[in-house]
C-alpha cells in the first residue's frame, strides 16, 4: 500500500558508477523471478488449472448451482453497501485531516489505519460480542427480534471494518500534496464549499479515489476470516463467495472450489491492472505539474 | 474604498499583524512592500477572506460596510495567488469561466454572454486563442496572466495580488511589470499587490506601503517613499545606503572634521547620530571643497555597466562606503585605486541613534 | 459573534441529546459519559481551527469521521475490552496462558517472524531489481508484487495447500526428498511469507528511487567498488524502510487466518495458529477464552502499530534531513 504518490519519478541512472557488472544482474534478476514465480504466479497458475482439470463443462457448472449463484449476489451486495459507506467516510476524513489543522490530528490518523493492525478473526469477534446472542446488546436485540450476526447486517459491519482505512488513507496524503489553493481560489471567485468540492477538489484527487475504491472493493469481495465469524455459514443465505469457496473445498469438491476461487482471481487481477493504470495516470499528472 | 481598521492578528506566539490601519483609495494601485515576516501577505489575505484577525482585533471595510468576518465568497474579491493556483483540470476557459459558472442560477449569465465574456478577458490579457490550452501547456507569464483574468471574470471590487511576479524569470517580470501598470490604466480597478521587491513596488504602484515586523513603517507615493524615508527601516529597503556614525549638535552634523547641515535635529546636544547617504548621491571630486568635504581612499573600481561603482574607504576612521557615478560624473574624477579623493555627501538623511531598525 | 455559542451547543447536540445509539451503549456499558465526554473535550477544540480557515465543512466533516470511527470502530474494539474487564484474573491467566494456546503463540509468532525475515530479504532483492535493472515484463511483474494485497486470502490458502501438499506441483518434489510442506509449520511458514511479500518490496522501493545517482559516483570516486559502495553508502539510507517494511509484514501475519487455514492441517499443540484458536474456542461457545486471547492479540497489534508509526515518522525525520 505504497501509495500513489510514491512511485514516481523514475530517475534514470545508467551512468557507469552506478552499473553492476552482468553476473550480478542476472543473478539478482533470477533470484526475484524465481521468488516471486514460487510464490505469486505458480499459485495464480494453479487456481486456473485446478479449476479447469475436469473440463470446462463442470468448470462453468459451478456457477450454476443455486449455492454458488446466492453467494455471488451476497459478495456483490455486500460490496454495494459497504464500499460507498467507506467512500462517504473517506472523503470526509481526508477533507478534516488534509484541509484543516486541529488538535488530535495525528491522533484520529492513527485511529483511522487501527483495522489494519487488527487480525480479521478478531474484526469479526468484536461484533459477536456485541450484537451476539452472548453479547452486550445481544439480548436487547433478541427481544426485539433482530438478528445482526450470522446474517447479512453482521457481514456487512464486519466488511466495514476490515476495509475501513481504505479510501481515506489513499486520499488523505493525496490531498494534503495539493495544498488549499486552489480551494481558496475557487472560494474568492464566489463558489460555495459544495461547488469547490465537487468542481475543485474532487477532479483533482480523483485517481486517489479511485485508487482507494479499487483495493476497498478487493477486500471487500475477499474478506475471509472476519466475515467467516460472523457468518454463520447458512447456506444460499449467509456465504459469500470466499465462504463457498471453504465449504467447497472442505467437500473435496476441488474443481468447484477452484472455479469459484478462479473468478475472486480475476477480480484480483482486474484490481492489479487498474492499480497500475492508475499509477501511470498520476505519475503523468504529477509530470505535468 | 477599502479599509482595514486596527488590525491585530496571531499564528500561536507570532505577532504577524499589530494593530494596523490601512485605507485604500478606489481605483488606485497600492503596493504592500515588506521583508518575508513582515506581515503584507496576511494583511492581503485577511482582505480577501482568507484569514481572519484575531477575535475583536480590527475590522474590514469594503465602501463602509463591516465584511471582517464574512466569507471569501461572498466579498467579491479578485485573488491572484503567487503559484496562480489554476485549476489544472480545466482549460483555460474554463478557469476563466468558474467564477461565472458557480453563481446561483438567478445571475448566472447565459451561455453566450459567458463565452463574450471569456473570450473578451482573454483578449486583455493578451492570450487570445489559447482558451482551449491546459495550464500545464502555458508559461509561467502566461499561467499569471490567465489567473488575473479569472480573478477579473467576476468583476471584483478590488483585485489583490500576491507576489504576482514572484516566481517568473527576470526578463518575464519586468515585461509583466509593465503590462500590468498598462492593464491599470486601462480598466482603473481597485488593486493591491504584495511584494518583497522594492524596484517592482517603486516601479508598478501609485502608492506604497512599507511593512516591517507585522506593522506599517511608511505610506506615500514611490517618490515620496524613497525620496524621504520615514526611518532608517525605510531607508535600508528602499536601495542601497550607506550609513556613517557621527554626532548631531544644534542642528548640525559632526562626521569627523567635516560639518554638514542637519536642520530636522535642532535641539539635540551632542547626540549621537546615523547619516543615511544613497550611493549615487555623494559626489567625488580631487580636490577638497572646504568643510563638506570628506577625505577617502579609492578601495576598488567597477566600471562595468551603466554606473561606474566605486568602493571607498574613510581616512579617518577607515569605515568603508559605496559611490556610483555616472559615465559621464566618472569622466570629470580622477579614479585611480590607492588613490585619495574627496566626498561630498548630497542629499543626507540624520537620525539620533536611539531609533533602532 | 453572538450565534457562536448557541452553534456549539448544536453541534453537541446529538452527543446530548438524541437517544440512540450511545444510550444503547449507556445501558450495557455503565459507562454512560464516556462519549460525551469526548464531545466536550473535541467541540470546542473545532471551533479554535475553524476561525484558522476560510475553508467550509470543517465541523461537518470531523464530526461525521468521529461518529463513523467510534460506530465502527472504536465501539465494537471497546466492547472486547470490555468483555475481558468482566473476567477474573484466575479466568484471565488461565484462558490466555494455557498449554494449547501458548503452543498457538510460540507458532503465530515464530512463523511470523521467520516469514517476515525471509520477506525482507528477498524483498530488499526484489525492490533492487525493479529499481535498478531492465529486463522483459518489468511492469507486468511490478504490478504482480501486489497480488497478496488483492487476491482473497482463501484464494491464496487453497491454491498453496494444492501447490505444496504431497501431490501438487511443488510438494511431490518436496516429498521426495522428505520434506512436508502442507499440513505442516513450514506450511504456515510458506502462507505467511505469501501474505507479507508486498511490505518490504513497497517500503524500500520508493527510497531506493529516490536515492540520488550522485552518492555512487561520489563513492566511486572515491575509489569504493560496488560491494564497498552498498554497503556502505547504499544499504544504510534503507534501513528505515526496510524495518518498516519487516515490522509490517510481520503485524499482518500474526493476524493472517483465511490463507493459513487450508494449508496448516490446524492441528492442537502443533500447528494450530492464534486466530484459528480463537475461532475455535468461539465455535465452543467459550466468548470469554476467545476474547481473552483476543485482547492479548489487540495489545500486541496495537503496540507493534504505535511501533511502526514512530518508526515511519523516525524514517521520515532521518530522510528528510
Amino acid at each position: 500500500m505504497a501509495g500513489v504518490i510514491t512511485r514516481l519519478n523514475k530517475a534514470k541512472r545508467n551512468t557507469r558508477a552506478a552499473q553492476d557488472p552482468a553476473w550480478v544482474r542476472w543473478s539478482l534478476i533470477g533470484v526475484s523471478l524465481a521468488f516471486l514465480g514460487l510464490f505469486l504466479f505458480v499459485p495464480l497458475a494453479a487456481v486456473f488449472t485446478e479449476g479447469l482439470r475436469r473440463g470446462v463443462r463442470v468448470y462453468l457448472a459451478a456457477f450454476q448451482t443455486p449455492d454458488a449463484l446466492a453467494a455471488i449476489r451476497l459478495t456483490l451486495l455486500v460490496a454495494v453497501i459497504a464500499v460507498p459507506l467507506n467512500l462517504v467516510f473517506g472523503l470526509a476524513a481526508a477533507w478534516a485531516i488534509a484541509k484543516f489543522e486541529f488538535p488530535g490530528k495525528s491522533l484520529l490518523t492513527t485511529l483511522i489505519d487501527l483495522p489494519f493492525a487488527v487480525s480479521p478473526v478478531i474484526s469479526g469477534l468484536i461484533y459477536v460480542l456485541l450484537f451476539g446472542a452472548h453479547g452486550l446488546i445481544g439480548p436487547w436485540l433478541m427481544e426485539h427480534n433482530i438478528q445482526l450476526i450470522f446474517a447479512v447486517p453482521g457481514i456487512v459491519m464486519a466488511t466495514l471494518f476490515v476495509t475501513f482505512p481504505f479510501v481515506a488513507r489513499e486520499l488523505i496524503p493525496v490531498m494534503q500534496s495539493r495544498g488549499n489553493d486552489e480551494e481558496f481560489a475557487a472560494l474568492t471567485l464566489g463558489a460555495n464549499g459544495w461547488q469547490t468540492f465537487w468542481r475543485v477538489t474532487l477532479p483533482n484527487v480523483k485517481w486517489g479515489l479511485f485508487y482507494g475504491v479499487i483495493l476497498c472493493n478487493a477486500r471487500a469481495m475477499g474478506e475471509f476470516g472476519a466475515v467467516s465469524v460472523v457468518s454463520g455459514h447458512i447456506r444460499g443465505q449467509t456465504n459469500t463467495m470466499p465462504l463457498h469457496i471453504e465449504i467447497l473445498y472442505n467437500e473435496y469438491n476441488y474443481a468447484a472450489a477452484f472455479a469459484v476461487a478462479s473468478l475472486l482471481s480475476l477480480l484480483a487481477l482486474v484490481t492489479l491492472a487498474l492499480k497500475s493504470l492508475i499509477e501511470a495516470q498520476s505519475a503523468e499528472q504529477t509530470q505535468n505539474d | 474604498m477599502i479599509e482595514a481598521q486596527n488590525i491585530t492578528k496571531r499564528f500561536g506566539e507570532f505577532k504577524a499583524l499589530n494593530n494596523v490601519s490601512l485605507s485604500v483609495k478606489s481605483g488606485e494601485l497600492l503596493a504592500l512592500l515588506g521583508p518575508s515576516g513582515s506581515g503584507k501577505t496576511t494583511l492581503l489575505r485577511i482582505i480577501a477572506g482568507l484569514e481572519f484577525p484575531d477575535r475583536g482585533a480590527g475590522r474590514v471595510l469594503f465602501n463602509g460596510e463591516d465584511v471582517t468576518y464574512n466569507p471569501a465568497a461572498s466579498r467579491q474579491v479578485g485573488f491572484a495567488f503567487q503559484h496562480y493556483a489554476l485549476f489544472r483540470h480545466m482549460t483555460v476557459f474554463e478557469n476563466v469561466a468558474f467564477g461565472l459558472r458557480v453563481r446561483p442560477a438567478a445571475t448566472r449569465p447565459l451561455e453566450t454572454e459567458i463565452r463574450r465574456r471569456v473570450i473578451e478577458l482573454l483578449s486583455l490579457v493578451q492570450l487570445d486563442n489559447m482558451d482551449k490550452r491546459f495550464p500545464t501547456q502555458l508559461s509561467g507569464g502566461q499561467r499569471q496572466r490567465v489567473a488575473l483574468a479569472r480573478a477579473l471574470a467576476v468583476q471584483p471590487k478590488v483585485l489583490l495580488l500576491d507576489e504576482p511576479f514572484g516566481a517568473l524569470d527576470a526578463k518575464v517580470r519586468k515585461e509583466l511589470r509593465r503590462w500590468l501598470r498598462q492593464l491599470h490604466k486601462e480598466i482603473h480597478i481597485t488593486s493591491i499587490f504584495v511584494t518583497h521587491d522594492q524596484d517592482e513596488a517603486l516601479e508598478v504602484a501609485s502608492r506604497v506601503v512599507v511593512m516591517n515586523k507585522g506593522a506599517i513603517e511608511q505610506i506615500g507615493t514611490p517618490e515620496e517613499v524613497y525620496d524621504r524615508p520615514a526611518n532608517p527601516f525605510v531607508y535600508n529597503f528602499l536601495g542601497s545606503v550607506n550609513l556613517f556614525h557621527g554626532r548631531v549638535h544644534g542642528g548640525q552634523v559632526h562626521l569627523g572634521n567635516t560639518s554638514l547641515p542637519a536642520p530636522e535635529h535642532p535641539e539635540a546636544q551632542d547626540a549621537p547620530a546615523m547619516i543615511y547617504v544613497r550611493p549615487h548621491e555623494i559626489h567625488v571630486a580631487n580636490q577638497s571643497n572646504g568643510q563638506q568635504s570628506l577625505p577617502a581612499l579609492i578601495r576598488d573600481v567597477n566600471p562595468a555597466g551603466p554606473l561606474v561603482h566605486i568602493e571607498l574607504e574613510r581616512l579617518d576612521d577607515g569605515a568603508k562606503f559605496a559611490v556610483e557615478l555616472t559615465r559621464e560624473q566618472s569622466r570629470n574624477v580622477q579614479l585611480t585605486p590607492g588613490s585619495q579623493v574627496f566626498v561630498e555627501l548630497k542629499n543626507l538623511r540624520v537620525f539620533s541613534e536611539d531609533y533602532s531598525i | 459573534m453572538k450565534g457562536r455559542n448557541n452553534e456549539l451547543v448544536f453541534y453537541c447536540a446529538p452527543f446530548f441529546v438524541q437517544p440512540n445509539p450511545y444510550e444503547i451503549i449507556s445501558i450495557n456499558t455503565q459507562k454512560p459519559l464516556t462519549y460525551c465526554r469526548f464531545a466536550v473535550i473535541l467541540f470546542p477544540l473545532m471551533r479554535i481551527a475553524r476561525e484558522h480557515s476560510p475553508l467550509p465543512g470543517f465541523r461537518l466533516t470531523l464530526g461525521y469521521s468521529v461518529f463513523y470511527l467510534s460506530l465502527i470502530v472504536l465501539i465494537p474494539l471497546g466492547a472486547a475490552f470490555l468483555k475481558t474487564a468482566g473476567m477474573t484474573w484466575g479466568a484471565f491467566v488461565e484462558a490466555v496462558a494455557s498449554p494449547r494456546v501458548m503452543a498457538s503463540y510460540r507458532l503465530t509468532f515464530g512463523a511470523s517472524l521467520i516469514a517476515a525475515v525471509i520477506n525482507s530479504v528477498f524483498g530488499l532483492v526484489v525492490a533492487w531489481v525493479l529499481v535498478r535493472y531492465r529486463f522483459p515484463f518489468k511492469r507486468v511483474i511490478d504490478a504482480f508484487v501486489d497480488l497478496p494485497f488483492a487476491l482473497p486470502t482463501a484464494v491464496a490458502g487453497i491454491a498453496l495447500a494444492a501447490i505444496y501438499s504431497k501431490n501438487g506441483w511443488i510438494g511431490h518434489y518436496l516429498e521426495m526428498v522428505g520434506i512436508k510442506a502442507a499440513f505442516s509449520r513450514l506450511g504456515v511458514v510458506i502462507a505467511l511469507t505469501f501474505i507479507g511479500l508486498p511490505f518490504v518490496v513497497r517500503t524500500v522501493q520508493p527510497v531506493l528511487e529516490a536515492l540520488e545517482p550522485e552518492l555512487e559516483e561520489a563513492a566511486a570516486s572515491l575509489g569504493a567498488n560496488r560491494w564497498q559502495t552498498f554497503r556502505r553508502v547504499l544499504l544504510p539510507p534503507l534501513y528505515p524502510s526496510l524495518l518498516t517494511g519487516f515490522a509490517l509484514a510481520f503485524a499482518r501475519a500474526l493476524g493472517e487466518y483465511g490463507s493459513v487455514v487450508f494449508i496448516s492441517g490446524n492441528m492442537p499443540m502443533r500447528t494450530e495458529i492464534t486466530p484459528l484458536l480463537i475461532i475455535t474456542k468461539l465455535e465452543q461457545y467459550d466468548y470469554n477464552g476467545a476474547t481473552a486471547i483476543a485482547v492479548v492479540m489487540l495489545v500486541f497489534s496495537f503496540a507493534l502499530l504505535l511501533g511502526i508509526n514512530l518508526l515511519q515518522k523516525w524514517s521520515l525525520k532521518e530522510w528528510s534531513a
